[in-house]
């Protein structure tokens, strides 16, 4: 049996009668234990993933309703809640928080008949871009263990890339979704601000976080999006997308399509030749696809990464505040405290990263510091849409390398905070804008993975997928190798 | 380095978010090369921008009534006591 297919392929194989829901989720289960151990993809494997597979053999049996997913695994970053188990982030502030509800992605993957086959690992709160932050330890990238997958998303990238899985479902604040898809070789869209629900996701910066598919292929990320996408009366930022259904005709082309270059992503300091190598590559591809290709310039995103870190460190201080082991946290008894020092007492656990995206969301939209920092920020991010409402005016799609450096050695970036951050350079642009992205595997250089963003208009996911789609069908990369 | 955002003033920061900083000088460190690093919003030239928010209409939003949720949330309290949630005392 090939744990590799997609969710398409998966979903013909069982409707084919060539496995069942029990034989697939057995074998996976059987990978995870065989490989994780080494990749450390997931926090927590579900238990019950069996039983639910049976169900749904018996439901396919005797010629039931069965939904869209067939039982098809599928995996989900540990910042999304399911009612009765447990959501860590990552953390050990939650190492044991039972969400009491279920998020509304969880609740249509599961009337679709999905099965949840475990929580993946995360950057601790999903703050950072490697898994290094995560405080279970990191994830690693299966295509050389030596490196990191990514991040924040880094196990979703890795089950999935790792065939543990079919498909995950990861969160993007920043790039947290496009990163790891890029380092491990795998699909990654980050959905436009609102067309997914994030009722039940555990908020970081939720003014433009989202959640979205992390699949073998962009087929799948269509797919799934039909599945967790539209309006939810629990998340008021919700849109009606008339239920669009995104796999259709996502054969079309992009012949006659307009292509913006961006000049500011493709000229970088820290752009590596590889990584440049690639990514003009990927232009002539598009090219004799039939598209027009062209430089462009926009303006502000030398400023977003700053931009980025002030709007989403600001965000998270207040969101964090409710981590104070009053309203959530682990067994640590108050008596014999006073009341603020109990608090930092309990943060104590808190992880570093965290902590300083703390200090400085306390710092940066103060009395006194707000005019230079946040309010500037917000400005930027104002600017940057104005400009990215005009771009689009004139063109279909812009594109940059996702990550503008291949994945890195665990240790290697993590020291200087500067240029950790500068990593998210390409990817903050479509989070401060609002606009879908999605990361489609191009190469693989050295050994390791590189993938080319695709950004286009807000709603345009659909447009968006065919030009994945497009690229996507002229590359052949090799299998991930074997564990 | 005399641009530096001061010790003191993170340290205050740090002491309103109620976190406890243990390992204080790498934690300073960081957190002053990352507020060093936004100073390019200095040049960003975006004092004149107009601030925009997103707006949604009223009548897009959900109807503003209360809807029971119907299941008991208190059990997940850590620290709860008959009627009451325990929480350390202020001086």
């Amino acid at each position: 049996m090939d744990l590799g297919i997609s969710a398409l392929n998966y979903v013909n194989g069982i409707r084919n009668g060539e496995f069942t829901v029990e034989e697939f989720v057995s074998k996976s289960l059987e990978r995870i234990s065989q490989v994780d151990k080494k990749l450390h993809a997931f926090l927590r494997v579900n238990d019950l993933a069996i039983k639910k597979a049976k169900e749904i053999d018996t439901k396919i049996k005797s010629n039931q309703d069965v939904g869209k997913c067939f039982g098809m695994p599928v995996s989900v970053k540990d910042n999304m809640c399911i009612e009765g188990s447990k959501t860590t982030c990552a953390s050990k502030v939650l190492e044991n928080f039972i969400a009491p509800y279920t998020s509304t992605v969880i609740t249509k993957l599961d009337s679709e008949d999905a099965i949840i086959i475990g929580k993946t690992n995360l950057d601790e709160f999903a703050m950072g871009l490697s898994t290094e932050f995560s405080a279970y330890g990191p994830s690693r990238n299966p295509w050389n263990t030596d490196y990191v997958p990514g991040g924040s998303s880094g196990g979703s990238g890795v089950s999935v890339s790792a065939n543990e899985c079919i498909a995950s479902l990861g969160s993007d604040t920043g790039g947290s979704i496009r990163n790891p898809a890029s380092f491990c070789s795998v699909v990654g869209l980050k959905p436009t601000y609102g067309l997914v629900s994030r009722y039940g996701l555990v908020s970081y910066a939720n003014s433009i976080e989202q959640i979205g598919p992390m699949t073998k292929t962009v087929k799948d990320s269509a797919f799934l999006l039909n599945i967790i996408s539209g309006i939810d009366s629990n998340d008021n930022t919700t849109i009606d997308n008339k239920n669009q259904d995104y796999l259709n005709d996502i054969d079309v082309g992009i012949s006659g399509k307009k292509i913006g270059i961006v000049s500011e992503m493709t000229n970088s300091d820290g752009l590596s030749a590889d990584v440049l190598n690639a990514t003009n590559e990927s232009v002539k591809t598009f090219e004799k696809l039939g598209a027009n290709c062209e430089q462009i310039s926009l303006q502000m995103v030398p400023y977003t990464v700053a931009a980025y870190y002030t709007i989403t460190s600001t965000e998270a201080g207040s969101n964090l505040a409710r981590f104070d082991n009053i309203r959530y946290g682990y067994d640590f008894d108050s008596a014999g405290f006073e009341f603020n020092s109990y608090i930092s007492q309990a943060r104590s656990k808190l992880g570093p990263e965290v902590i300083r995206r703390m200090i400085l969301g306390g710092f940066v939209p103060s009395a006194g510091h707000a005019g230079k920092y946040f309010l500037k920020a917000l400005k930027v991010k104002s600017k940057l849409i104005a400009e990215i409402n005009h771009v689009f005016e004139k063109f279909d799609f812009l594109i940059s390398p996702t990550v503008p450096i291949q994945p890195f050695k665990f240790g290697e970036k993590i020291q200087d905070p500067v240029s950790f951050m500068m990593i998210d350079f390409n990817t903050v642009t479509a989070n401060l804008t609002g606009i879908p992205a999605i990361s489609v595997p191009y190469k693989i250089t050295n050994g390791l993975p590189i993938g080319i963003q695709i950004m286009a208009n807000r709603l345009e996911e659909r447009s968006l997928l065919q030009a994945a789609y497009a690229l996507e069908k002229t590359v052949n990369l090799p299998e991930v190798p074997s564990l | 380095m005399e641009n530096l955002v001061s010790e003191e003033e993170i340290s205050e920061v740090a002491k309103l978010m109620k976190i406890q900083l243990e390992d204080h000088s790498d934690h300073i460190t960081r957190v002053q090369k990352m507020l060093e690093y936004f100073d390019i919003l200095d040049s960003a030239n975006v004092e004149s921008e107009e601030i925009t928010v997103q707006e949604t209409d009223l009548d897009k939003l959900r109807n503003d009534k209360y809807n029971p949720y119907g299941k008991s949330l208190l059990k997940f309290l850590k620290n709860y006591q008959g009627k009451y949630v325990k929480a350390p005392k202020l001086n």
